[in-house]
């Protein structure tokens, strides 16, 4: 796919590292040619330096054959600007645009095909956001991902002593839960995928990826832990575009502290957060953690831009006693140091969490959700079934006749209103959301030929 | 299927080479405009794209027979370009094509319109037919021999 990225900052330049190491064909404008030089000699991209809403400057970098445009700049104006002009001058098939201001996104009829071009608006922020929210809502969750506008969920969690499931087979959560359906899509031992069997026996500290019903999630939960107490105070540190919006989504429902180092940002903070605590001062500062409670905090998450910082201050507070403490990372080789010194109990990439919303568009075939997984080896995907017998490869089958990749498992299928949990007998129907987990995701092509319909499909 | 009621000489072009697959789209697109009164070309475009989202129309060997649904009238209306220069269509033979067959048919098709796609499936099937449609040097050659096709394969 040939591909436009305009805007080569944190986001825009880890979306061109990922999709070129795809095979897409990318080409990255900015207006600083340094930054570019810089990009240019580490991945296989083309680069374009001037004002990426330009119409000479798009069409110096190829806007005329492009399938896709990604407007990342810090501008929405430029990112708008160059919607418009790609749309009018070169009829690009998909335009994809970070809008931050609230002042645009509120009024969503902006944003149709005779005003403002854009098919699909991105805000980071706010994917990250609702990532962390979900992950606090469920407190031992390692990651909650939506499918089918949240009716699907995909948990990962690590089993743990006192889970009624932990050491007997996987066919035994029937007998537990006879009224609750949920599928083992994928098991992490030791940092290595298994694939789950019937008999496959659950062993404490495995890494335990399930998919259920929204409504099934504690249920299933429960099979793997110990219940863990609800989350009920939480500190944010950190009062930036995440810090503010998570304190919003959570202050209806927890008790939320929020500390900010700026002043102004702190009295901004304090006038637009209804419920909150703001609290003016440096997350390092140990007095001022001590005089907060930081021993009773469920949660401690720290969300600035600096990665050191929220490293330092998450391990500073779950010291101090904080039950768990979580962190934005932006740097891949911290996440994984991190994550593999246990020293964290939940390392949040920006970068991996916001990737998926791109692939979407960027995966063959009707796919309606991605979420990356594992630092990208594993992908979990909706995509939905079109055709029939004659055209498709999984219409009118049944799961076990369809020839799923190595590593594939189809975990639910969202039919109209119903959630259908995925088993060997089950029929797949043309417009079913289909939700699969690939342990693999060099494998995503195959499943993208599987959904791609036939020649005569009209 | 008699393919004379499919296209018309204003509609069979060659040309040497094209940059991309979302190039050609367009081109296929104006075509098919040309001969659907009272359709905008870029909604034509928009409609073979969204076809082509759900799964590539490449037939393979160098043939592609872009599609899409729009209006309510009962013709189905045909476009063809031949490249001297094969481009990458995301065939699943991963083959480039330099054969395309574009079709715009009824918002609401009718088996009519997949028996014209079977048919049309089935000419570009022939090797033998498909090279000498590769050797034509005009269109207007072009649009001689693709009609020539269909009382062809009846005397057979």
């Amino acid at each position: 796919m040939k591909i436009l990225i305009l805007g080569a900052g944190q986001v825009g330049s880890s979306v061109a590292a990922n999709l070129a190491s795809e095979a897409n064909d990318i080409t990255l404008v900015d207006s600083n040619a340094n930054l570019l030089n810089e990009l240019r000699d580490r991945l296989d991209i083309q680069t374009v330096t001037g004002n990426a809403a330009h119409p000479n400057v798009l069409q110096q970098a190829g806007i005329e054959d492009v399938d896709m445009l990604i407007a990342v700049t810090n501008s929405d104006e430029t990112n708008m600007v160059a919607c418009q002009v790609a749309w009018t001058l070169h009829h690009t098939p998909t335009k994809i645009a970070r809008i931050r201001s609230a002042q645009y996104l509120s009024h969503p009829e902006l944003f149709i095909a005779n005003a403002l071009p854009i098919d699909v608006l991105i805000s980071p922020e706010e994917i990250v956001t609702n990532y962390i929210g979900n992950i606090i809502e469920y407190p031992g969750a390692l990651q909650v991902l939506d499918f089918a506008d949240g009716k699907v969920v995909l948990v990962g969690l690590r089993a743990y002593y006192g889970g009624p499931l932990v050491g007997h087979e996987l066919q035994e959560l029937r007998k537990h839960m006879p009224d609750v359906d949920t599928r083992v899509a994928a098991i992490y031992r030791r940092r290595r995928a298994i694939i789950p069997m019937g008999n496959t026996v659950i062993e404490a500290d495995d890494e335990v990826f399930f998919v259920a019903a929204r409504e099934n999630i504690l249920a299933v939960m429960k099979e793997l832990r110990r219940a863990d107490k609800k989350n009920k105070r939480i500190m944010i540190a950190g009062g930036g575009n995440i810090g503010k919006r998570l304190a919003e989504r959570l202050e209806g429902r927890h008790q939320v502290k929020i500390l900010e180092r700026s002043p102004e940002r702190a009295r901004h903070l304090s006038q637009v957060l209804n419920k909150s605590v703001v609290l003016l001062g440096d997350s390092s500062n140990e007095e001022l953690l001590l005089e907060e409670n930081i021993d009773s905090m469920d949660v401690f998450i720290s969300v600035t831009n600096d990665d050191e910082a929220n490293i330092l201050s998450a391990m500073l507070a779950k010291r101090m006693g904080a039950r768990k403490v979580m962190s934005i990372i932006n740097r891949p080789a911290y996440v994984d140091l991190i994550e593999s010194q246990h020293v964290i109990d939940v390392a949040i990439s920006p970068e991996q969490v916001t990737i998926g919303a791109l692939l979407t568009h960027v995966r063959k075939g009707d796919v309606v959700s991605v979420h990356s997984l594992r630092r990208g080896a594993a992908e979990a995907i909706e995509a939905i079934a079109h055709g029939d017998e004659k055209n498709s490869k999984v219409v009118g089958r049944k799961i076990e006749d369809i020839s799923l990749p190595e590593g594939t498992t189809i975990g639910a299928i969202v039919r109209g209103k119903d959630v259908l949990i995925a088993h060997h007998d089950t029929v797949i129907e043309a417009e079913d959301h289909v939700v699969m987990f690939l342990v693999d995701k060099s494998k995503i092509h195959e499943v993208e030929r599987l959904f791609q319909v036939g020649i005569t499909f009209i | 299927m008699d393919i004379k009621q499919l296209i018309a000489p204003e509609r069979v072009i060659c040309l040497s080479e094209i940059s991309s697959k979302k190039r050609i789209l367009e081109q296929l697109a104006k075509l098919l405009g040309t001969g659907a009164i009272g359709y905008d070309p870029a909604e034509i475009f928009n409609r073979l794209i969204e076809r082509e989202r759900l799964g590539s129309t490449g037939l393979g060997h160098g043939v592609a027979l872009p599609h899409g649904r729009m209006g309510s009238e009962q013709k189905t209306i045909g476009a063809f370009i031949k490249l001297d220069r094969p481009i990458d269509f995301d065939s699943p033979d991963g083959q480039p094509a330099d054969l395309l067959f574009a079709l715009l048919v009824p918002e609401h098709h009718t088996d009519e319109h997949l028996q014209i796609l079977a048919s049309l499936a089935g000419m570009f099937s022939d090797p033998g037919f498909c090279n000498s449609i590769r050797q034509c040097g005009s269109d207007e050659e072009l649009f001689r021999h693709l009609s020539t096709w269909t009382s062809a394969s009846k005397a057979s």
